[in-house]
């Protein structure tokens, strides 16, 4: 099934090496960028190269940014450090200025992460009930609780299967839930990992359409998957990460 | 206001998330009652058969190994949060945990709520059984009072609960010696019999921990035994614990969990 994502109003896009800032300067014209990645470095033991190196990367509002790499490039751990899971050793991330441990609340509030794989479900609750819990782990207000999920339930089709356990459903139906409990919270900045993981056609429309919903409130995507991936998409920039760094693709 | 709300409604949502997951298993009820009824059929005629010193009558015997038993459990409850953690980490849930605007540490504070409310029930049918099928009596009269002090126990049970857990976030095992710390607070905090019959070595262990206060005030409130220490001292006792290692307990778990974030490990199973 094609499908195709084309941003609502085209927006000039920052290049990942942008100019040298004062420290000041580069945290107040961050503020501006729902992702500004900032040098940042990680490395898995003192006695390897690191996975990524001094990176740099900048999301604009109402963008769609891609980056691919091999097996084992780093996009995870990028994607991880981004979402405020693990720490890079050196450089700084912030999301609309903020970094995850100045605000982690906040922070999270924003930016919402959908890992690779299928795990992060709670295998013997309904799909109503991991998506409430998902909200109210969120600090969704109260009033606000009840028309997300079922919000979410039918922006990815998911209403006939509300009541049905998750050890019940198929790969696809989990990874919509997934895709499902990322957007509830309606963060500001997606961070998507391998998406497409065992969706089907409509299942990926369901997911173009979230985004463009997403983008048309002024938030932003950065979505990794490996090189080799087909992808019936259109992103605003394309990234390869290649020895801890991004090369245009 | 409303982010105090957000709160408390996300600690209940945890609260009720792992009460949907207990119910989901609809023979884990019945087999945990049946434990406790053949634990206290086994004490029952235990204490028909051996005649101990310094308890007046058999009855007097098995009143005394309830409580300690329905105390246990309610202890136990407080060291299975690290095996949650485990199951946790391993269903990859941990991590929506700590990219949760909740938050981690929170988050690991709401999931001992379901597991202590369930011990604490388990513990109030222990004694109805106690009651119903054996004849135990209860002393009616200060039985109102030891709710307020078994919720002093727990708070000061927990933070041993939370220490472990945050060890289980550091080396990724659930049972990182909680079956030994259990154990030895059971055997040295009088579950089975007075701490006096033990060596003068073991009794000094008796007196560092929790546990024997809260099975000397219990016992007093719920069938009316002799006060192993003064009622005042034992409830001061139990609340120093609580003061003290619950806000340790808890900075403990929050730099269990940045150092994972820090070095990476946190992802890891």
């Amino acid at each position: 099934m094609s499908a195709s994502y084309t941003a609502p109003a085209p927006v000039p896009l920052v290049a990942p090496d942008t100019a040298p800032l004062s420290a000041a300067a580069a945290a107040h014209d961050d503020a501006t960028f729902p992702l500004a990645i900032r040098a940042i470095t990680k490395r898995w033991g003192n006695d390897q190269p690191p996975v990524l190196h001094e990176l740099d990367l900048t999301l604009r509002e109402r963008t769609m940014t891609w980056v691919g790499g091999r097996n084992g490039a780093g996009k995870t751990t990028m994607l991880r450090i981004a979402a405020g899971l693990i720490d890079p050793e050196g450089g700084t991330v912030r999301a609309w200025g903020i970094t995850p441990r100045q605000s982690r609340a906040r922070y999270q509030q924003l930016v919402s992460f959908l890992p690779a794989g299928d795990r992060g479900l709670y295998a013997r609750l309904t799909v109503r009930k991991q998506l409430e819990f998902c909200a109210r782990i969120a600090l969704l207000p109260r009033a606000r609780v009840r028309a997300a999920v079922e919000e979410a339930l039918a922006t990815f089709e998911l209403t006939e299967l509300a009541d049905r356990r998750v050890d019940r459903l198929s790969m696809g139906q989990r990874q919509r839930l997934r895709i499902a409990m990322t957007f509830l919270p309606a963060p500001e900045l997606v961070l998507l990992d391998e998406p497409l993981t065992s969706l089907d056609g409509q299942g990926a429309e369901l997911l173009q359409s979230a985004i463009r919903e997403l983008l048309a409130r002024d938030g932003a995507v950065l979505w990794c998957s490996p090189s080799g991936e087909h992808l019936d998409m259109t992103f605003d920039r394309r990234w390869m990460l290649d020895a801890g760094r991004l090369l245009p693709a | 206001m409303s982010a105090t709300v957000a709160s408390a409604q996300a600690f209940l949502a945890v609260m009720r998330r792992d009460l949907h997951v207990y119910v989901s298993y609809r023979t884990r009820l019945v087999s945990q009652l049946l434990t406790s009824v053949f634990s206290l059929t086994l004490f029952y005629y235990v204490s028909r058969l051996v005649h101990l010193r310094g308890f007046a009558s058999p009855a007097s015997y098995f009143a005394f190994v309830v409580v300690g038993l329905a105390l246990v459990s309610v202890m136990y409850s407080c060291f299975l949060i690290p095996e949650y953690i485990r199951q946790e980490l391993v269903a990859g849930t941990f991590d929506r945990l700590v990219l949760s605007p909740f938050g981690p540490v929170r988050s690991v504070m709401a999931m001992t709520l379901f597991p202590l409310l369930l011990s604490f029930v388990l513990a109030l049918v222990t004694l109805a059984i106690g009651c119903v099928l054996f004849g135990m009596h209860l002393h009616w009269v200060t039985v109102p009072l030891a709710v307020p002090a078994i919720g002093l126990a727990l708070l000061a049970f927990l933070p041993f609960g939370l220490l472990f857990a945050a060890l289980t976030v550091v080396i990724k095992q659930g049972n990182v010696g909680t079956s030994w710390v259990i154990a030895l607070m059971a055997l040295t905090g009088g579950v089975y019999f007075p701490i006096t019959v033990l060596p003068q070595w073991l009794q000094v262990i008796s007196r560092l921990q929790p546990f024997t206060p809260a099975t000397s005030v219990l016992r007093h409130l719920l069938v009316d035994s002799p006060l192993a220490a003064s009622f005042g001292p034992s409830l001061l006792k139990l609340a120093a614990f609580a003061a003290v290692l619950l806000p340790v307990s808890i900075l403990l778990l929050a730099a269990a969990i940045r150092a994972g974030q820090r070095s990476g490990t946190i992802i890891e199973y």
